[in-house]
């Protein structure tokens, strides 16, 4: 290779940094689809959910609750916000409870009341039903508390509109007052606000929030607003883990950067070390956008993650050199070992490259091409960068005693590791994570603001859908409409508290034609009509807008979702109706459900087979479930591809065995630890302890090089004591967050590198000379 | 600036009639020392709907210092009785009670019936800007609603009287229907 000068070699290796991580800035797409981490084998229930989850309007509904003043200025300052909220782009609609809201929607059933309105029976419009619905009327009239629903009487004199209104009222609303939600205590009100962007969207749903204080702050200075929802917890919970990630990250970088300088005493040692996990991450990104088209935002903070064992790398380069020997050297004899500590990790990576979940694949896809290009730069970059020249590193000692080879505490270590495991399996219902909404980044506090204002709200937590299938649009509605008698008895048993049937304001077009039917025609009405009116002191012509009505609606076609386009019902109607393979399928959201189990026996005894209950938690977890099992699968088949490889690269099985049997043992004793002292173990922390085996794989391997003199066995000691007090310290750091994502890979992390260093020492390998402490000897 | 509003209405109600010193303050006065009573009453309602006003009659009972009761005999049987914070209609054998809050009418309502017979300014100020005309022996307080919400079914009440008796409730509604209540 022809010798560059030194300046010139930094700067092309500069440029090459910068050309990939340009060309990965410009192609590389970013996606937070949530779909990425189902598998693409899911049920069709578990991609309605996954869809439902990502952008269902349950995911899109935001709670407001004002506070911070009286009654009244809280009802003034609901209306205000409700009417510009309901203007602004960000949103699709914002509701107060107040009668007089979305006068568009209330025309339209209105207008169709007709073959909306349930108390639709034949015999409605004789003579008999209409004069007991006209003597109704007249004292409505008198009454005081008739004001309020007297204003149609010429049109709808027999309340069929009411009708429409009380049927669609949702079960347990909040309390009113002043005309709009208020909390039970009159100190906040409410209102639900839908947003455009889907749940998952957090910078949208980050605007929209800030949309809504910005609203109350122009309509009502002096007043709170308290938000809340699915949305509002997506860019909570992003708001939260980039700022706990990047305190804690900038924090651990510090000590790490700390400790390179001082084990180092040379900046440009310490420069060198970052440049390989710097290539591996732009490598991998690239990889991951040229294979999959896209890179999920989830896969990129773990394989972040994942790659961190590349830091260590450089530093088993540089301070394994020999005094007097150059990188180059250094790396050519150690580049076996090396070699190995790259290729364990790529076949742990290499096992998550063949799941089928999407974002699993991603994930080992990442790591093996991040970890072969920080591999690659170490062993070759960093050589050639560093050409002749000797970096001059301090000896610092880690005394021998610290990692005494102590073959006596190996069977101890297995002992302890077979009992982790006997008292794991049989309790890991109790230490596996199972409750989706324990996985959920989101503080605990915040979720316990978010369960009382649904409680005040009376609007109880949807988790809970009722699917009803049908290969006509018509033919799903029909199916939807046919449990509704038992959704009122079970809601009368108190087995749900509320449900929203979408049926209420599209019913099938076979029931809307008969609902018309039951009008009579017109020359029949007016003679029913003429003959009510009799001894009642209305004027004769007092209901001919009901005559006109009822006729232009006689002969009207059954009302479609297009009517309700730009409403609130139309936004409903298009999540709840919906196209699924060709099918139509027609969602019920059931509210405060009790017992699950009890709801699901009764929807079975129903004849109607068409309707099937999906719960939403039980999907989710089943998911998070089969996500951590293919983790764990695939990382059991790497597991096995690296016993191999090892076997293959040492030479000897009996050598593999010293490698892999301290992390074995390592990892089992982690996870009793963690479940011991409380942790449930979900999916982060089984991606953390993928983090682990590399590591610990990487310390073991490093451990078990026949050292051939002591200062060797000296500098073996000091790479490895400073990668993993390097790893230790800024996993602690994240241990250390509130954020159950950055705790979990946190704690894990930090404690199965420990413990793998630990279980890694008692395994390593014999000097090839004697010790001045004469531990070898013993060992012999 | 609803003070600012009383206080000028005090002066001009004082101010046109100087000579029997009768203002806002002093029918409140009046209103306020009569004690609790029930009186037999007759309702008449006028709508666009009907031909002639529908007629209904019964006791109004006023019971220091918060319930009304409206009990209707003719043509039927029905009650309607403000207390505490609630509406309670008693019809046909049921009872239906409406907490007063939960509508801005339902409470302007109930404030400009508990607020006249108290004769509780501040009450009935929440809810209507008032002007008063008349004398000790003839008076009549209109009542127009404040709030938005209470002037879309409300456009005016008015309340006549003599001394510290009500005589009639008018209530003009945004309709164009009106009732008169006038009590014996």
């Amino acid at each position: 290779m022809p010798i560059l000068p030194r300046a010139a070699r930094y700067a092309l290796a500069f440029a090459l940094f910068a050309a990939l991580a340009l060309g990965a800035a410009r192609l590389v797409r970013i996606e937070s689809d949530f779909s990425a981490f189902l598998p693409p084998s899911a049920t069709p229930e578990e991609r309605l959910l996954a869809s439902q989850l990502r952008e269902g309007l349950v995911t899109r509904l935001m709670l407001v609750a004002i506070h911070g003043g009286d009654e009244r200025a809280l009802a003034q300052a609901s209306r205000a916000l409700a009417e510009r909220l309901s203007r602004d782009p960000a949103f699709d609609y914002a509701a107060n409870g107040s009668a007089g809201q979305f006068a568009a929607q209330g025309e339209i059933l209105m207008r169709n009341r007709y073959a909306l309105s349930p108390e639709m029976k034949p015999g409605r419009f004789s003579a008999p039903a209409l004069r007991a619905a006209l003597e109704e009327s007249l004292a409505q009239l008198a009454s005081p508390a008739g004001m309020l629903t007297r204003a149609n009487v010429a049109r709808d004199p027999t309340g069929e509109f009411l009708a429409v209104l009380r049927s669609m009222e949702p079960a347990t609303a909040p309390a009113r007052r002043q005309g709009v939600w208020f909390s039970a205590d009159g100190a906040r009100a409410f209102l639900i606000a839908q947003t455009r962007a889907p749940g998952f969207d957090s910078e949208s749903q980050a605007a929209a929030m800030e949309r809504v204080r910005q609203a109350l702050a122009q309509v009502a200075p002096s007043l709170q607003a308290t938000l809340s929802g699915p949305g509002v917890f997506a860019a909570q919970s992003r708001r939260l883990i980039r700022a706990d990630a990047m305190r804690l990250g900038l924090v651990s970088t510090a000590i790490v950067l700390a400790l390179l300088a001082i084990v180092y005493r040379s900046a440009l040692a310490v420069g060198l070390v970052l440049i390989p996990t710097a290539f591996g991450l732009v490598a991998g990104v690239l990889a991951v956008q040229a294979i999959f088209g896209s890179v999920h935002a989830i896969t990129l903070g773990f394989a972040a993650t994942l790659i961190g064992e590349s830091v260590d790398y450089p530093s088993y380069v540089l301070i394994n050199a020999q005094p007097g020997e150059t990188a180059r050297a250094a790396a050519r004899r150690i580049g076996r070992t090396l070699l190995l500590a790259v290729l364990t990790t790529v076949a742990s990576a290499l096992a998550l490259t063949f799941s089928s979940f999407k974002g699993l694949a991603q994930l080992g896809a990442l790591t093996m091409a991040g970890v072969i290009v920080a591999g690659a730069a170490s062993r070759w970059l960093i050589p050639w960068l560093l050409g002749e020249r000797l970096l001059e590193l301090p000896r610092v000692r880690i005394p021998a005693r610290w990692f005494p080879p102590a073959p006596g505490l190996r069977v101890a270590a297995i002992v302890v590791a077979l009992a982790a495991l006997a008292a794991l399996v049989p309790t890991r219902q109790r230490w596996l994570e199972g409750d989706v909404a324990n996985v959920s980044p989101i503080p605990a506090a915040l979720r316990a603001q978010d369960a009382s204002l649904r409680r005040e709200m009376g609007a109880p937590e949807v988790s809970v859908f009722l699917a009803s299938r049908g290969a006509s649009e018509a033919a799903a509605l029909e199916a939807a409409q046919a449990i509704l008698p038992a959704l009122d008895r079970w809601q009368s048993e108190g087995l749900v508290k509320s449900y929203d049937s979408p049926v209420r304001y599209l019913p099938p077009p076979a029931l809307q034609s008969a609902r018309l039917g039951a009008l009579p025609e017109r020359s029949v009405l007016e003679a029913n009509l003429r003959e009510a009116l009799k001894g009642l002191p209305y004027r004769p012509d007092a209901f001919s807008p009901f005559i006109e009505e009822a006729a232009a609606a006689r002969g009207s076609s059954p009302i479609t979702r297009a009517a309700y386009a730009g409403t609130p019902l139309g936004t409903k109607l298009n999540a709840q109706v919906l196209t699924l393979e060709g099918q139509w399928l027609v969602l019920t959201p059931v509210g405060g459900v009790t017992d699950l189990a009890a709801l699901r026996a009764a929807l079975g005894t129903l004849k109607d087979a068409t309707t099937e209950l999906i719960d939403l938690k039980a999907v989710s977890s089943g998911m998070l479930e089969g996500f951590r099992r293919a983790a764990l699968h695939q990382t059991l088949m790497g597991a096995f591809a690296i016993c191999v490889l090892l076997a293959m690269g040492l030479g000897s099985a009996r050598r593999a065995l010293r490698v892999v049997a301290p992390v074995a043992a390592a990892l089992p004793i982690t996870v009793a630890l963690l479940a011991g002292a409380g942790e449930r173990i979900g999916v982060f922390h089984v991606v953390a302890l993928l983090l682990v085996l590399g590591i610990g794989l990487n310390y073991a391997l490093f451990f078990e090089r026949p050292p051939a003199s002591d200062g060797e066995r000296d500098r073996a000691r000091l790479a490895i004591a400073l990668c993993s007090t390097s790893t230790i310290l800024t996993f602690a750091c994240l241990a250390f967050s509130a954020t159950p994502v950055l705790h979990a890979i946190g704690v894990t992390v930090a404690l199965g590198s420990a413990l793998c260093l630990v279980l890694a020492s008692f395994w390593a390998a014999p000097a090839g000379i004697a010790n001045r402490d004469g531990s070898n000897r013993a060992m012999r | 600036m609803r003070a600012i509003g009383f206080v000028f209405l005090l002066c001009f109600a004082s101010a046109a009639h100087p000579a029997p010193a009768f203002d806002l303050a002093r029918l409140m006065q009046l209103l306020a020392a009569t004690p609790s009573s029930e009186a037999p009453y007759i309702e008449k309602r006028f709508s666009a709907l009907l031909a002639q006003p529908v007629v209904s009659s019964g006791t109004l009972v006023y019971v220091r210092p918060d319930v009304v009761e409206k009990k209707m005999t003719a043509p039927r049987q029905e009650s309607y009785r403000i207390a505490g914070s609630t509406l309670t209609i008693a019809r046909n054998g049921t009872f239906r009670s409406i907490a007063l809050a939960s509508e801005p009418i339902l409470a302007a309502s109930a404030a400009s019936l508990r607020g006249v017979l108290s004769g509780d300014a501040r009450q009935l100020g929440e809810y209507f800007r008032f002007a008063l005309d008349g004398t000790e022996d003839a008076w009549q307080l209109d009542l127009t609603p404040i709030d938005e919400e209470v002037a879309r079914y409300v456009q005016r009440i008015v309340v006549s009287g003599r001394l510290g008796r009500v005589r009639q409730v008018e209530v003009r509604e945004a309709s164009g229907d009106r009732s008169v209540l006038t009590v014996n």
